[in-house]
C-alpha cells in the first residue's frame, strides 16, 4: 500500500525479454524473482529475491473502442489507462490510489478494489483475457478479447488476487463500462452505528440503485456515504429519494455532493488505504450484515476505518501509537475473533518487516489449504515466484 | 467395465433402490443430453440426496477404477454429460433445496439440482432475483450452470454465472469435501470458486452453491426494432454499444425464425421483415425512457423500419417467451437442428452473418438465427434431417467453418454451451499448446486419475476408450438455450 523504495532488478522492455529472463533464471541459478509493477500494494519481498519491473511493459496492444474491450501489457499505469480509455469515454470502474504509479498487472495480482465494487464490482468482473510467464519461463493464455467466452479453464479468475505466486502477468484484455454522465456522494451521519445499521437495512430496498456504501469512522460520528452514478435526472431523484428514506432515521447531517462538488470525497474514499501514517493495515471481509458490528470494534481499538458496507469488507489503519507486534495483535484480537466467528477472513496488507507473525490472522479455508497449496507446488515447483508472499506458508 | 452385481449392489447400498437405474431402457434418457449428434449410455445412474452419498458414491467409483460424471437437468448443449466410457452417472436433481436466503447479506445457499428459475420464483416479492438467466431456465440447474458458466440474455449487463457465484462446495475427484469461497467476499489463497465455475465437471462435483442475489430493476422497456436486413441489424447493435450505451439485453432473430415464431406464438411479428432486434434497457424509471428514446433513434438511423414497444408487462413477457422458447419453435422447421455458441468480436457480426448466409448457400442447408447480438454471442441454428446421412455431414462440415471463421475474426467458439466433447478439437485452434498445458497441469491437480468427467474440454483428455458416433437415429430431446 505504501510505496516501496525502487530496487535494482530486472526491467523487461518487451514480453519477450521477460520470457528469456524467466527461462533462463531456471537454468541458472533457479533465484527467487518478484514481479513489480508500481510498488503500491505488494509488500516488498524477502532481500534474496530479484525484483522484477514491468513497468516498461505499457504498450496498448488493441484497442477497439466500438467493441468496448481494450488489450494492454500489464505494466501500464492505471493512471495511464485511465486517459486512454477516457478519450473513448469509457472506463474501468475500479477506484485506485495512486492511479499515476499502481499498474494494471498490480491491482489485478492484488486483486485491488474500491468504493464502486458494490455497484461495479472487481477485477474478476473485467478481466477477459490473461497472458502470464510461468517460473519456468513458459509464457501461457487463457480467455481472449471477447466479452463471452467459456472455453478452456477461467485463469484469469485463478491470476486475480494470486499476488504474484503462480506466473508473471504480461498481457491483459479487459471489458470496459462507459463513462457515467455525472456521480454524486450523499454523507450521513446518525448517532450511534445501530442507527446506521438500521439505515443500511432500510437501503436493502431502497427505491435508488446506489454504487456505493462506504462507511468512515474518521470523523465524529462515523459517516454513512452513498454514491450514485448516471444521468442529471436520474442523480437529482436518487438523492432526494435517499433523503426521504432516511429520514425516519433522524440523520444528524445530510450532506449531498454532485459532480465536482464531490470530488474531493471520491478522493477520499479512494485514497483511504495509503491515507494513514498508521505501521499496520488490515484487511477484514465477513457479511455485510456485520460490517457495523466490526467497526464498533475498530473504534474501541482505536483503529480507523472505511467500510465497504454493501460488501462487507473493511479496511482498518491501526492507532499510530501501535510499535510491537504484540500492540497490534492485541488490538486486532477483537477484530479476528468476530470475523472467525462468522466464517469471515482478516488479512494484514502493511505492516513492518518482521512482524509475520501477524500474517494469517483469521482465514477460515474451509478445506481448501490443501488444494492451494497443491495448485503452487503444481505451477510454481521450485517455489521461485514471490516466495512466501501468500499466507498460505510453504508450499 | 464392471457393470456387475458388485458395483449396483454396493450404489444401491449407498443411493437405495429409488435413487438408481440401470436398465437399458431406464438409461437411455441419458444417453445425451441438449448435444444430440453423439450418444453414450452410462453403466448406471445414480440419484443422490446428500452430499455424504455423493462422497460415498465417488470413492466406490475410485476404488474400482469406475469413471463417474455429474449430471444436472441435461440441457447442456455440447455434450458436457455425455459419459465417455460409461461409468456412473451422478444425477444431481434430487439435491434440490434452498438451504439458505439472506437478504441483508445478498446470498443464497442453494444444492445444485435447483432448477434455476424456482431461486427467481422463492425470491418474488423480496425484490430480488437470481441474475443468471439462460432460455433453458425453467429446467436447468444451478449446479449445471456452474459447471458451464452459463450466461443468457440477460448477461448483457448483469454477467454471466461466475459473476454471481460467491463459493462451492464441492466433492472432489478423490471424494474429499471442499469449500472454495463462501458468503464473504475476498477470501485467502487463489479464487478457486472463479476457477471450478465453468470447469465442465472436470474438477469435481459441485455438491452446493452460494450465489449473490441482484436487485430487481424498477423498470423495464422492452422494444422490437424491425428491420429489412439482417445487416442494417446488426449494424444498428453495434451504433448502439459504440454510443456507450450497454441494454439490460440485446438479442436478434433473423426472418428464418420469425416465421416458426409467429406460427408457434402469434405475437404479432412482421414476417417480412429481415431482421427484428429485441432490445431491453432496466434501471430506474426516471432513466429507462432516455435510454429507450435513444435507442429508437439509433435504431431508425440504421435503417429500423419502425420500432415497437411491448405495451403492458404480459406484452414483455409474451416477447421474452417467444425469444426464449424459440428453439422449441424450430420443430415447425425442420425434424433436426444443430446450434453453434461463437462469439465475434460485436463490430464484426454484419460479418459473420455475412458468412453464416454464404455458408448454408454453399452447403445447401438452411440456417436460422436467434441470439445474443449485444455480447457478439451468435447461435446460427442449421435446419437438416438426420435420417439423412449426407446432409448430417454437410452441417458437421458447416458448424466446423462458422466456428473457424469465428476464431477468424478475433472470437471463440463458445460463449456459454461449453466444449464438452462438441468443441474439443476446436481447443488446439483457440489456444497454444503451452496454454492446453497448464490448463491439463491444473487438471492435473483436482482430477489426477481423470475419472471425473473424463474426456472432456481438454483435447488430450482421451484415453478412456471414447466413442463417438456421428448420428445415430433416436434423437434425444431438445433442450431450449
Amino acid at each position: 500500500m505504501k510505496m516501496s523504495e525502487p530496487q535494482p532488478g530486472f526491467q523487461p522492455e518487451t514480453q519477450e525479454e521477460l520470457v528469456r529472463f524467466i527461462a533462463e533464471n531456471v537454468s541458472s541459478g533457479r533465484r527467487h524473482l518478484h514481479p513489480i509493477g508500481g510498488g503500491t500494494a505488494l509488500p516488498t519481498c524477502e532481500a534474496e529475491s530479484i525484483p522484477v519491473q514491468l513497468n516498461k511493459l505499457n504498450r496498448v496492444i488493441d484497442f477497439p473502442a466500438r467493441d468496448m474491450t481494450i488489450t494492454v501489457e500489464a505494466g501500464i499505469r492505471i493512471g495511464e489507462l485511465n486517459r486512454i480509455l477516457a478519450a473513448e469515454n469509457q472506463r474501468l470502474p475500479i477506484d485506485v490510489p495512486q492511479a499515476e504509479q499502481a499498474t494494471l498487472g498490480g491491482i489485478i495480482a492484488t486483486n485491488w478494489s474500491g468504493s464502486r465494487r458494490f455497484g461495479c464490482g472487481t477485477m474478476r468482473d473485467y478481466v477477459i483475457g490473461i497472458s502470464a510467464i510461468d517460473a519456468s519461463g513458459q509464457r501461457f493464455s487463457a480467455g481472449g478479447r471477447v466479452v463471452k467466452n467459456v472455453a478452456g479453464y477461467d485463469l484469469c479468475k485463478l491470476l486475480i488476487g494470486s499476488r504474484g505466486t503462480l506466473a508473471i502477468i504480461s498481457q491483459v484484455t479487459l471489458k470496459l463500462r462507459p463513462q457515467a454522465e455525472t456521480s454524486a456522494l450523499v454523507t450521513l451521519t446518525f448517532d450511534s452505528l445501530s442507527q446506521v445499521d438500521a439505515v443500511l437495512n432500510r437501503l436493502l430496498t431502497s427505491a435508488t440503485r446506489p454504487m456505493v456504501l462506504d462507511i468512515l469512522s474518521t470523523t465524529r460520528p462515523p459517516q454513512l456515504i452513498v454514491g450514485f452514478e448516471g444521468t442529471s435526472r436520474e442523480m437529482n431523484w436518487q438523492i432526494e429519494t435517499l433523503v426521504e428514506e432516511c429520514r425516519p432515521f433522524e440523520p444528524r447531517t445530510t450532506e449531498s455532493l454532485v459532480g465536482t462538488a464531490a470530488e474531493t470525497l471520491w478522493k477520499r474514499l479512494r485514497d483511504f488505504s495509503i491515507d494513514s501514517k498508521s505501521s499496520v493495515t488490515v484487511k477484514a471481509s465477513l457479511p455485510p450484515s456485520r460490517t457495523c458490528k466490526i467497526l464498533n470494534l475498530a473504534i474501541e481499538s482505536g483503529i480507523a476505518v472505511q467500510a465497504h458496507a454493501g460488501n462487507g469488507i473493511v479496511i482498518g489503519h491501526l492507532s499510530e501509537r501501535v510499535s510491537t507486534a504484540e500492540q497490534a495483535n492485541s488490538a486486532i484480537k477483537p477484530l479476528s475473533e468476530l470475523v472467525r466467528s462468522c466464517d469471515g477472513h482478516l488479512s494484514v496488507l502493511c505492516a513492518p518487516n518482521g512482524w509475520n507473525a501477524l500474517n494469517a490472522v483469521a482465514d477460515s479455508w474451509a478445506g481448501s489449504l490443501a488444494w492451494t497449496q497443491r495448485l503452487k507446488r503444481q505451477l510454481d515447483p521450485h517455489n521461485l515466484l514471490n516466495p512466501g508472499v501468500m499466507a498460505f506458508g510453504p508450499a | 467395465m464392471p457393470n456387475d452385481q458388485g458395483l449396483l449392489g454396493r450404489l444401491r447400498a449407498i443411493v437405495g433402490d429409488a435413487g438408481l437405474l440401470c436398465t437399458p431402457e431406464e438409461l437411455l434418457v441419458y444417453e445425451c443430453d441438449g448435444y444430440t449428434v453423439e450418444k453414450k449410455v452410462p453403466d448406471v445412474v445414480v440419484f443422490p440426496t446428500s452430499t455424504e452419498q455423493v462422497v460415498a458414491v465417488v470413492r466406490l467409483c475410485n476404488e474400482l477404477g469406475v469413471p463417474f460424471i455429474p449430471r444436472g437437468a441435461g440441457t447442456s448443449l455440447a455434450g458436457g454429460t455425455l459419459p465417455i466410457g460409461g461409468g456412473v452417472m451422478i444425477t444431481l436433481t434430487r439435491m434440490k433445496r434452498i438451504l439458505e436466503v439472506s437478504l441483508r447479506d445478498r446470498y443464497a445457499v442453494v444444492e445444485p439440482g435447483l432448477v434455476n428459475l424456482h431461486l427467481t420464483n422463492h425470491l418474488k416479492e423480496t425484490g430480488y432475483h437470481y441474475a443468471p438467466d439462460p432460455s433453458s431456465q425453467g429446467a436447468c440447474t444451478i449446479g449445471g450452470n456452474v459447471a458451464t458458466n452459463s450466461g443468457g440474455p440477460h448477461t448483457l449487463k448483469y454477467g454471466v454465472t461466475v459473476n454471481h457465484v460467491l463459493g462451492v462446495e464441492a466433492v472432489m475427484p478423490d471424494g474429499s469435501i471442499v469449500q472454495f469461497g463462501g458468503p464473504c467476499e475476498d477470501g485467502p489463497g487463489y479464487d478457486l470458486a472463479g476457477l471450478f465455475v465453468g470447469s465442465e465437471g472436470t474438477l469435481g462435483i459441485c455438491t452446493k452453491v452460494w450465489v449473490r442475489l441482484t436487485r430487481n430493476p424498477e423498470s423495464y422497456r422492452t422494444l422490437l426494432g424491425v428491420f429489412e436486413t439482417v445487416t442494417a441489424a446488426t449494424q444498428a447493435i453495434s451504433a448502439i454499444i459504440g454510443a456507450g450505451i450497454v441494454p439490460a439485453a440485446l438479442e436478434m432473430m433473423d426472418q428464418g425464425i420469425i416465421g416458426a415464431l409467429e406460427a408457434a406464438f402469434h405475437f404479432g411479428f412482421p414476417l417480412d421483415a429481415g431482421a427484428v432486434l429485441l432490445i431491453e434497457v432496466d434501471g430506474l424509471e426516471v432513466a429507462v425512457e432516455d435510454e429507450a428514446e435513444r435507442i429508437e433513434a439509433i435504431c431508425l438511423e440504421n435503417g429500423a423500419r419502425e420500432v415497437r414497444r411491448a405495451r403492458s408487462q404480459k406484452e414483455r413477457l409474451l416477447l421474452w417467451k417467444c425469444r426464449k422458447q424459440a428453439f422449441g419453435a424450430i420443430g415447425r422447421l425442420s425434424p433436426s437442428y444443430c446450434t453453434q455458441d461463437g462469439v465475434v468480436p460485436r463490430t464484426k457480426l454484419p460479418e459473420i452473418l455475412e458468412f453464416i448466409t454464404d455458408c448454408g448457400r454453399r452447403h445447401d442447408l438452411k440456417i436460422v438465427n436467434v441470439f445474443h447480438a449485444g455480447d457478439g454471442n451468435i447461435h446460427p441454428i442449421l435446419l437438416f434431417d438426420e435420417r439423412d446421412a449426407d446432409q448430417v455431414h454437410r452441417v458437421l462440415r458447416a458448424s466446423d467453418e462458422i466456428l473457424q471463421k469465428c476464431l477468424d475474426l478475433g472470437g471463440s467458439v463458445t460463449g456459454e454451451h461449453g466444449i464438452g466433447v462438441e468443441k474439443i478439437s476446436f481447443m488446439d485452434k483457440l489456444f497454444a499448446p503451452e496454454d492446453l498445458a497448464v490448463m491439463k497441469s491444473i487438471r492435473e491437480v483436482f482430477n489426477p486419475d481423470n475419472h471425473c468427467s473424463p474426456g472432456k474440454m481438454l483435447p488430450t483428455a482421451g484415453g478412456c476408450g471414447t466413442e463417438s458416433r456421428p448420428y445415430q437415429s433416436h434423437p434425444g430431446r431438445r433442450a431450449a438455450m
